[in-house]
């Protein structure tokens, strides 16, 4: 295999990975947590940000050694693990407090438009104040972790990292698969299908969407630092509120609700529907290739939209008759009213 | 002061064209409850339309009327060649979303390759008259007379005609209107095309007031008059009016004193603001205490 093609796929197996862990969360709020976040992107971007400056280091001292070129308001360098973590904390800090000014007052599609609405609001103002994250020109040259330390080639460092986004897509989809099957999974799914009969049962729904909406904008914050960490750039164009919607169609052709039908979306949204076209023979002017990409994308998810409309893996039913039998006849009375509320919460 | 009403007058000029936009935004969403993304696309078609007529030489009435009827005969085959069947096929609300979405993105691109990235101008003389201390051309006040027009046209169908109180039937409770012997496939494509047919006439008169459009300058509207729709109370005609002379006039302040980069800024702090602090929008209360196209 060359080595243009090696480095092609190997980014292509990183933007893989980082749409994973997004959609992954995206789901956790909304097949889930029954939250539409038409802002996504936002939390993505919080986290992509938050790497950047964390490994930048203080402005000031980019001013000499010819990298004052760019303006932000604050920096700082931080050893390998540091700055991802402070990317899911902030992720999980931002959606706290848009969960808490949004969540509460508004409902479904008003939810939606809010959050797409309060990811333009703060697109527009990084893009119009370049002393925060230097306006539309972005960030960049931002450091990659360790690679002086690991001392590899450029294409080893690659793959290396691809090995790296894999571990951490592991443990993202063990985590999202712990939260979906525990408890507070099925409490979750419970207040997205029937919000009064989850309160008439003493749950809080207001506390519990907070939870999933939360624990996506962390999975979100570190899909960002892992995205920038490697193509070492951002900047508002990278997140325009196509990327949310990107997201969004992934997780509504996968399935709805299940963490194996999204990382199938995942595979055929942004992956097959985004680059199957790069590999059309060139019929078409240079010019206008842009735009047949987008307009392929468009058909390929309409078409597939047409022929699965609830998604590749629909969420399946979650039975615990059978599971609650083998726990004994003393409590098969019990299993049986709770086998029938199992099944109401897991359709849709 | 001389500033200022300028500044207001540049405003009602953008809340005539944001209104038109804006009721038949929401006029078709409160009857089909579909949100179409492709709404600024039809936007464009209608201003491409009006081009054609001005480059044989029509006059401005002419480039609306040609404007209206090509947004309605795109508006209503969105309808029938997408989005009923895909309906059919069982796509919820947010399926439909993305639905709309992909067809705004085709449909921008396919006029990219067709009409090139370049921009457009009408030819029209213009003219320019004094109101209130307000100086507006002849275009501008051409826009607002059909922003009126259309306002009040809307009002006397919504209440006064059979047809009208069959769309606020249908917008409340579709299956009621339908099990009252309504049609109420018939009474939605009805809807789609006065949508249309405003959606084309905002296109055009967008396409003037900006002088020299391309082929996204609709689409570039669309977040604008979602905005206004919303903040208006989504579904609620009157409501979106209100809500496009807010937007027109606050972003035209704030463009004119602050700086121009803010305007649509402007837009979404405000819907933000209003979707927060009054979700249910400007309409009930102000306008009516009834339910959605009431």
């Amino acid at each position: 295999m060359s080595s243009s093609l090696q480095f092609y796929l190997a980014l292509l197996l990183v933007y893989a990975g980082v749409d994973l862990i997004a959609c992954w969360g995206l789901n956790l709020q909304m097949g889930i947590g029954g939250i539409v976040n038409f802002g996504f992107v936002l939390f993505q971007a919080a986290g992509a940000y938050t790497y950047a400056i964390l490994t930048l280091g203080a402005p000031a001292h980019n001013a000499g050694a010819g990298a004052g070129f760019q303006t932000y308001f604050w920096g700082a360098r931080l050893p390998f693990p540091l700055p991802f973590v402070g990317a899911i904390v902030v992720g999980g800090l931002l959606s706290v407090v848009v969960g808490l000014l949004v969540l509460p007052r508004l409902r479904g599609d008003y939810q939606a438009i809010a959050l797409l609405v309060v990811s333009l609001v703060a697109s527009g103002l990084i893009l119009n104040d370049a002393s925060i994250f230097n306006g539309a020109n972005g960030l960049s040259s931002i450091p990659r972790p360790l690679e002086a330390a690991l001392g590899l080639s450029g294409l080893g460092y690659s793959w290396a990292y691809v090995g790296f986004t894999g571990v951490l897509c592991i443990l993202s989809g063990w985590v999202v698969w712990q939260i979906s099957r525990s408890p507070l999974g099925r409490v979750l799914r419970a207040v997205r299908e029937d919000e009064e009969a989850a309160k008439s049962l003493g749950k809080n729904p207001r506390r519990l969407r907070l939870i999933a909406f939360v624990g996506g904008g962390m999975l979100a914050g570190l899909s960002g630092a892992v995205l920038v960490a490697y193509i070492d750039a951002w900047a508002p164009s990278s997140w325009g509120y196509v990327e949310t919607f990107v997201f969004v169609t992934a997780v509504i052709v996968g399935g709805f609700g299940s963490n194996v039908g999204v990382a199938v979306g995942v595979v055929l949204v942004p992956i097959v529907f985004g680059e199957a076209p790069l590999f059309l023979p060139s019929l078409v002017q240079a010019s206008w290739f842009g735009a047949v990409q987008l307009i392929l994308f468009g058909l390929f998810t309409m078409g597939f939209l047409w022929v699965r409309p609830q998604g590749v893996r629909p969420e399946r039913r979650v039975k615990y008759a059978g599971r609650i039998k083998k726990l004994g006849a003393s409590v098969a009375v019990a299993g049986d009213g709770a086998g029938r509320a199992g099944e109401r919460g897991g359709t849709q | 002061m001389h500033l200022f009403l300028e500044y207001v007058g540049f405003g009602l000029v953008s809340a005539s064209i944001l209104a038109l936009a804006a009721v038949g935004f929401t006029l078709q969403y409160g009857v089909t409850n579909v949100l179409n993304l492709a709404f600024g696309q039809v936007m464009t078609l209608g201003a491409l339309a009006a081009y054609g007529v001005n480059v044989v030489g029509g006059d401005v009435w002419e480039m609306v009327v040609a404007g209206g009827l090509c947004g309605a005969a795109a508006s209503v085959a969105l309808n029938r060649v997408v989005i009923s069947p895909f309906a059919r096929r069982g796509l919820r609300l947010f399926g439909m979303i993305v639905v709309t979405l992909s067809l705004s993105i085709i449909m921008g691109n396919v006029a990219l390759i067709v009409f090139g990235f370049g921009t457009f101008s009408y030819s029209l003389s213009t003219s320019s008259s004094n109101v209130l201390g307000m100086t507006f051309t002849g275009d501008q006040l051409e826009t607002m007379a059909l922003a009126v027009a259309g306002m009040v046209g809307i009002r006397l169908l919504l209440q006064r005609t059979r047809l009208g109180r069959a769309m606020r039937a249908t917008s409340t409770d579709p299956i009621l209107a339908r099990a009252c012997g309504m049609n109420t496939q018939l009474i939605a494509d009805v809807a789609w095309a006065i949508s249309g047919v405003l959606c084309g006439v905002a296109g055009v008169t967008e396409a003037i007031s900006v002088s020299a459009f391309s082929v996204t300058t609709g689409d570039g509207l669309l977040l604008t008059i979602v905005a206004a729709a919303i903040v208006g109370g989504i579904g609620q005609p009157y409501g979106a009016m209100l809500g496009a002379v807010l937007i027109g006039v606050v972003t035209s302040l704030v463009g004119g004193y602050a700086n121009p980069t803010y305007t649509d800024l402007t837009a979404f702090v405000i819907l933000v603001v209003f979707l927060v602090f009054r979700p249910v929008g400007l309409a009930r209360g102000v306008v009516s205490e009834r339910g959605v196209l009431a």
